[in-house]
């Protein structure tokens, strides 16, 4: 077994107005050699003098790593020959850096890690050699700016941790305003040091890589490095100690120079620079150039302002974002909202016009008028879009923007009263059909007062007048095969069939309300094992279409039982956040008692009863309901039990500790008329949906982006003997994302031999395939405790924590809707 | 004279220019001569601080180590031949503000390596006291055309040495400041640690007001002291003229005769120095300088090891002598290395590398910089008990041309009287205190660090006993009718 070690050398230019010891501009892009003197260009007889701001900005970054701050850091002389080093030494600092000893935190896939920090030193950045043909060209207008040099101990372990600390790094500095974090224009860059050792053994011969001009070149190029140290070992080899270059264009690193070749910089300290002495005034000055960083302002998000993981890092990752977030909180707006409309619809118009939100129209405080009018019903959400785009459009405010275009709804109870009695008195007879237990000419009601408002009537409100007026309560029962709505054949097989007559079975339910409505739309008639994307598609649009309108005061969906653990976790993810409650049940066995006759109940009839009156009278979001129980929607197994002469089922809670089991038994016997208990779903991890991507409502473009994001996933259950190269396969064939059940807390062969997971595994990693771990056991996956679980750790599997595979499975297809690429679907992923 | 200095260039520019001429042609002190090229730049003499008028429109040399725009900045060597400078030194700069005018660059052995002068890749100067003799060095041109009446003062820069050397083998005032009084900006750097421009005059009142106006803090230096600021002792004194050592007798310490390995000549010159400082007043005291034997070695390990970074800008890249052609930049640079230096220049950076490389510095360069310290405390205690120091500049007088008389390693090792005061950063002044067989002697003053008004009121009173003679046949100012 090997170890590897990783130390990072990260250089950042420091964003200052001029050089370091010139008073030439630092800036990138400009015409070549125009920012230029005889001090930057090691002319003779010039000296350096040393820029305050650039010590300033590199003592608030060795401050911010936590390192020991040098009172007395010197200068020194660094002796090298290189066309683009116009003094043929560097000036930088060798004995006495300026900060030692620091430490910065990070996690990947889980994990935290603490790198140590070796030290923090200021040295010039050099111009820039082009090799033109037979030609060599000079460029020296970075020569002489600000870089500092971060070296960490060689705490890392693999490259995508290496990736994770140059991201914080981007983002740290950024926040700190010293540099911009940008790899691809080199304002900041790094090398890598990489030694492989088998475990216990300490580090092994180190190699030095170079030309590392992106995060992700960072990491594919210490996968490779220490794979490639690896297989020399392997062979009985020895790795050569020496400094190789990244070929990006190849996903190879090549030999440059060997140990024999290294250059002897022959430091000696700068005479032209007395040492720098901090006194307490430039101390201060560093303290008041602290920020918070974005780790600790991404803990705050979470904390103060109840956000989710994923939304609180996207509000982080930018400082502006995060300061205009909080301005627009300190304006009373709900950080939920903030932090949705921010990921999502503005985000979206900031990149189409190619802005940055700082330096937007939208300002703080029309984005808070915009929620404020939103929270109090004054437009509702697909207006809120146009306004939106509207202020982005006219500059003005959202307020303004509303009244010129007529855009504000129906709020006032008493107008939209005046509206709702003109309708019910010219259509007496629709009234008088729901007043005798029809539900459909509900929704004929609200369409004619929707239109006598032309679309203003607020839904919500306007569902609760109309339910009130007729004195009803409008279930939408939507029959979604499976057994509970399936016929037992002649031959005594269970087939798809069509939901019961409601009215009929629930006739003598006295506990049902007596407002209540329902009605019954028939979505598919299948049994629940033969779910196709197609159906899920044609499910998930009917229940947005009808969170949208205003008819429907709950939604139950009659499902199969053995597939609604994945459907009702789909449903949660999407519509976990919905305004009214969207309740799924099942039943293991078909209704099997005589239509008409209402006793005994049967399992079906009990269970669609149970969901009704949860659905009429509970919390909103997405709920299970079966044999007199409420489940949460995520981690559910089905279990099959033999109870007396039927055969029965039951539905269980795995990892209760995160996701909720049931409430206790809810009231569905005939004699009760208490309200069902519902779960406290605080504790779930966050929908996802709506982030991005598609809209809900379009049946034709869910299915497409379903089917797309389906077809990219499999669900892998790992088995002794298992063979890797049998992945590798479906990876050809378009499997992008793996739910990989392991063993356990997430267990399984990575051996060197075919039956295991490595060849897969490495596979994946070079051509970006993910796996998300989850348990065939009730277990918490975490990765912790075993040697097998670290190496699927460092091989780059991602463990799910307590999700099952179905809720994982799920999740993983509603992240593909709304990102942009694997990686932002990772983070979805790992954001619970 | 001065007066006639002072309207020189107004009055007949091109009578000036074609004497210098007539006259350098024999002694080679310029590289470059051109009086009009900044007779407009220089500050008007009506505008010129009253306080330093003694310098409103004198003419100046520049040693080719130092800035002058317009002016090359050859730093008398191959690579550097037809570099311009595009910018003044803060020297030059100061000095032109109070109307002074800059007229022509100075010889020097190449990059202020030497003793001689014949170090120069760009030409030759002989002492005007005796042509078969060196004018000493580096800053040779400089003193040769203040003692040949071309320029009433001239810059030169010391890094050992450089400044005083020359100015006794020509019999002129030669002052090297204290390291960080005068901005460095502008002098190509040879020992940066040591390095510091000084000045080269005839005439004391001249020397003074020179060091006055250039001294003090530079933005571009960041090695500059604000002299003023400092309230030393002698700057509380009130400058030159009141000093009032006269009135506490002053103290002059002496070296034991066995530190010194004198000529005879000098060694006469030397002890009858004594007696006239003894003369006039001044206490004398034996003192030991314990450390000088070590001076010669640690300032070659120095001032190579910092020559060696120093010299490395020279690539042929941006500026200089380049090859033709080059297969590639590496090859580029080995050529103008290989064509553009001399072997003195060569020798000293290989030198300095040698000191400097990992594993080694323990054994040269650290312990260079040791010894630099005991040798800055020896001068320290030394100063507790004496007010200055006389020693010789220079164990002997001029040599010949050649090497004939003086080998460069006896050179090197004659370098321990002047090269203490830049190892320890003190100020030290050259004083024309005799001519013996026909070429001046030069002793040498040492003071604490920022003494160099008690370095100029010594001086002043030894003029009076010894007015110095200038070399014959240059009594009287070129262009002077």
């Amino acid at each position: 077994m090997y170890q590897s070690f990783i130390g990072l050398e990260i250089h950042i230019q420091l964003a200052t107005q001029t050089k370091i010891f010139c008073g030439c501009k630092a800036a990138f892009g400009d015409e070549p050699n125009s920012n230029i003197c005889p001090v930057c260009m090691g002319y003779p007889g010039v000296l350096p003098v040393l820029n305050q701001e650039a010590m300033r900005m590199a003592y608030v970054v060795a401050r911010t790593l936590n390192c020991t701050l040098s009172p007395r850091s010197v200068f020194e002389r660094k002796n090298y020959f290189y066309p683009d080093l116009p003094k043929n030494y560097q000036i930088s600092q060798y004995e006495h850096p300026l900060g030692r000893d620091g430490f910065v935190d990070i996690e990947f896939h889980k994990k935290k890690r603490r790198v140590r920090i070796h030290e923090v030193h200021l040295e010039e950045d050099a111009g820039k050699m082009i090799h033109a043909g037979d030609m060599s060209l000079l460029d020296y207008n970075r020569a002489g700016t600000p870089l500092l040099e971060i070296v960490t101990e060689p705490d890392l372990e693999v490259g995508e941790e290496a990736e994770v600390l140059l991201q914080q790094f981007r983002r740290m500095v950024r926040y700190l305003g010293v540099c911009d974090g940008n790899m691809e224009e080199g304002s900041m860059r790094c090398d890598a040091n990489v030694s492989v050792n088998l475990s216990g053994a300490g580090l092994g011969n180190k190699v030095e890589i170079k030309n590392l001009n992106s995060s992700r070149f960072v990491r594919k190029a210490l996968n490779f490095e220490i794979s490639r140290q690896k297989d020399i070992l392997e062979r009985g080899g020895t790795v050569v100690q020496e400094t190789r270059l990244w070929n990006e264009n190849r996903d190879v690193s090549e030999a440059m120079r060997t140990k024999e070749s290294a250059h002897d910089y022959r430091y000696f300290p700068e005479p032209d620079l007395p040492p720098f002495i901090t006194d307490e005034a430039f101390l201060l000055e560093v303290e008041k150039g602290l920020v918070e960083l974005p780790a600790a302002r991404r803990t705050r998000f979470i904390e103060e302002y109840g956000l989710s993981e994923l939304q609180a890092e996207f509000l982080i990752d930018e400082r502006s974002t995060a300061e205009f977030f909080e301005q627009t909180i300190a304006l009373g707006a709900d950080p939920q909202s903030a932090a949705s409309w921010l990921a999502s619809d503005v985000k979206k118009l900031l990149n189409r016009r190619d802005e940055s939100i700082d330096s937007s129209v939208l300002n703080p405080e029309r984005f808070a008028e915009l929620l404020r009018l939103l929270d109090e019903g004054r437009i509702h959400g697909k207006i809120a879009k146009q306004v939106l785009e509207e202020v982005f459009a006219s500059d003005a405010s959202p307020a303004a923007i509303i009244k010129a275009k007529g855009w504000e709804q129906i709020t006032d109870p008493a107008e939209l009263s005046d509206y709702i009695s003109t309708v019910l008195e010219a259509h007496p007879n629709a009234v008088e059909q729901v007043r005798a237990g029809d539900a459909k000419p509900v929704g004929f009601l609200v369409g004619q007062v929707m239109k006598a408002t032309s679309g203003r009537a607020e839904p919500q409100l306007l569902q609760e007048l109309i339910s009130s007026r007729l004195a009803v309560k409008v279930i939408h029962v939507l029959s979604f095969g499976g057994a509970i709505s399936g016929v037992r054949r002649e031959d005594g097989l269970i087939g798809p069939g069509e939901l019961f007559d409601l009215r009929t079975e629930f006739a003598g339910d006295t506990g049902l309300p007596a407002e209540l409505r329902l009605e019954e739309i028939q979505l598919g008639a299948f049994l629940s094992e033969e779910i196709a994307p197609a159906d899920w598609a044609v499910l998930v649009s009917e229940i947005a279409r009808r969170i949208e309108d205003s008819e429907a005061a709950g939604i139950v969906v009659a499902h199969g039982t053995d597939t609604l653990s994945y459907t009702a976790s789909l449903l949660y993810w999407f519509f976990g956040k919905a305004r009214i409650p969207i309740i799924l049940t099942a039943s293991s066995v078909p209704n099997d008692s005589k239509r008409g006759s209402a006793k005994p109940r049967s399992e079906a009839v009990a269970n669609i009863s149970a969901a009704v009156k949860r659905a009429a009278s509970g919390a909103p979001g997405v709920g299970v309901v079966y044999g007199a129980q409420e489940f949460a929607p995520l981690n559910l197994k089905f279990e099959r039990v033999e109870e007396g002469a039927d055969r029965a089922g039951v539905f269980r809670t795995w990892n209760e500790a995160v996701v909720p089991a049931g409430a206790g038994p809810m009231s569905t016997g005939p004699a009760s008329t208490g309200a069902p208990v519902s779960v406290d779903l605080s504790h779930l991890p966050n929908p996802i949906y709506p982030a991005a991507g598609v809209d809900p409502t379009d049946r034709k473009a869910v299915q497409a982006a379903l089917e797309e994001a389906m077809s990219r996933c499999f669900i892998v259950k790992a088995f002794p003997g298992m063979r890797g190269d049998h992945l590798i396969t479906l990876m050809k064939n378009g499997v992008r994302y793996f739910v990989l059940e392991l063993y356990d807390t997430g267990t399984a062969s990575v051996r060197e031999t075919p039956y295991s997971l490595r060849a897969a595994l490495q596979y994946g990693a070079a051509n970006g395939v993910s796996f998300f771990c989850t348990s065939q056991q009730e277990a918490m996956v975490d990765f912790a405790d075993y040697v097998t679980s670290h190496e699927l750790w460092r091989e780059g599997a991602i463990p799910m924590g307590r999700l099952t595979t179905e809720s994982a499975f799920t999740r993983l297809i509603v992240a593909q809707l709304g990102s942009e690429d694997e990686l932002e679907v990772q983070r979805i992923m790992e954001d619970q | 004279m001065l007066t006639f200095w002072k309207n020189v260039l107004e009055n007949s520019p091109d009578a000036y220019e074609k004497a210098v001429r007539a006259r350098d042609a024999r002694i080679g002190a310029f590289l470059e001569f051109n009086p009009k090229r900044h007779l407009g730049n220089a500050a008007h003499k009506a505008a010129s601080a009253e306080k330093h008028a003694v310098l409103a429109g004198l003419p100046f040399g520049v040693k080719d180590n130092i800035a002058v725009d317009g002016f090359r900045l050859s730093c008398g060597s191959r690579i550097l031949e037809k570099f311009t400078s595009p910018y003044h030194a803060t020297a030059v700069q100061r000095l032109m503000d109070v109307g002074a005018v800059p007229v022509g660059k100075t010889n020097l052995d190449e990059f202020g390596m030497g003793s001689s002068t014949d170090n120069s890749a760009l030409g030759n100067t002989t002492n005007p006291w005796n042509e078969d003799h060196v004018v000493g060095g580096s800053s040779g041109g400089s003193a040769a055309a203040v003692a040949a009446g071309l320029v009433p003062f001239a810059l030169g820069s010391d890094t050992g040495g450089s400044v005083r050397q020359p100015a006794s083998f020509c019999g002129v005032y030669g002052l090297k400041p204290t390291y960080g009084t005068v901005s460095r900006f502008g002098l190509v750097a040879y020992a940066s640690s040591l390095d510091v421009i000084g000045a080269l005059s005839a005439d004391l009142d001249v020397l003074q007001a020179v060091y006055e106006v250039m001294s003090g803090a530079d933005a571009f230096d960041q090695t500059s002291i604000d002299v003023q600021s400092l309230g030393s002792r002698d700057a509380e004194a009130g400058g030159a003229a009141s000093l009032g050592y006269r009135g506490k007798s002053p103290c002059l310490g002496v070296l034991k005769p066995d530190q010194l390995e004198l000529s005879a000549e000098v060694s006469e010159t030397y002890y009858a120095c004594l007696e006239g400082f003894r003369s006039l007043g001044y206490e004398v005291k034996e003192i030991s300088l314990s450390m000088l034997e070590y001076v010669a070695p640690v300032y070659y390990t120095i001032a190579t090891a910092e020559a060696s970074a120093n010299l490395a800008r020279y690539n042929g890249v941006r500026y200089g002598l380049r090859p033709d052609y080059a297969e590639n930049p590496d090859e580029l640079v080995r050529l103008s290395r290989d064509q553009g230096f001399g072997p003195e220049v060569k020798l000293r950076i290989l030198l300095g590398t040698y000191v400097l490389r990992s594993g080694f510095q323990d054994q040269y360069y650290l312990r260079a910089q040791k010894i630099r310290t005991a040798i800055r405390q020896d001068f320290e205690a030394g100063f507790g008990e004496v007010d200055m120091i006389l020693t010789p500049t220079f164990p002997r007088q001029a040599f010949k041309h050649g090497g004939e008389d003086m080998s460069p390693f006896e050179q090197k090792q004659a370098d321990k009287f002047t090269a203490s005061a830049n190892l320890a950063g003190i100020p030290a002044l050259n004083f024309p205190a005799g001519v013996l067989k026909g070429l001046p002697v030069g002793m040498q003053l040492l003071a604490p660090a920022f003494g160099e008004p008690r370095l100029l009121a010594a001086a002043r009173d030894y003029a009076t006993l010894y007015q110095p003679e200038l070399a014959p046949g240059y009594e009287r100012p070129a262009g002077e009718q």
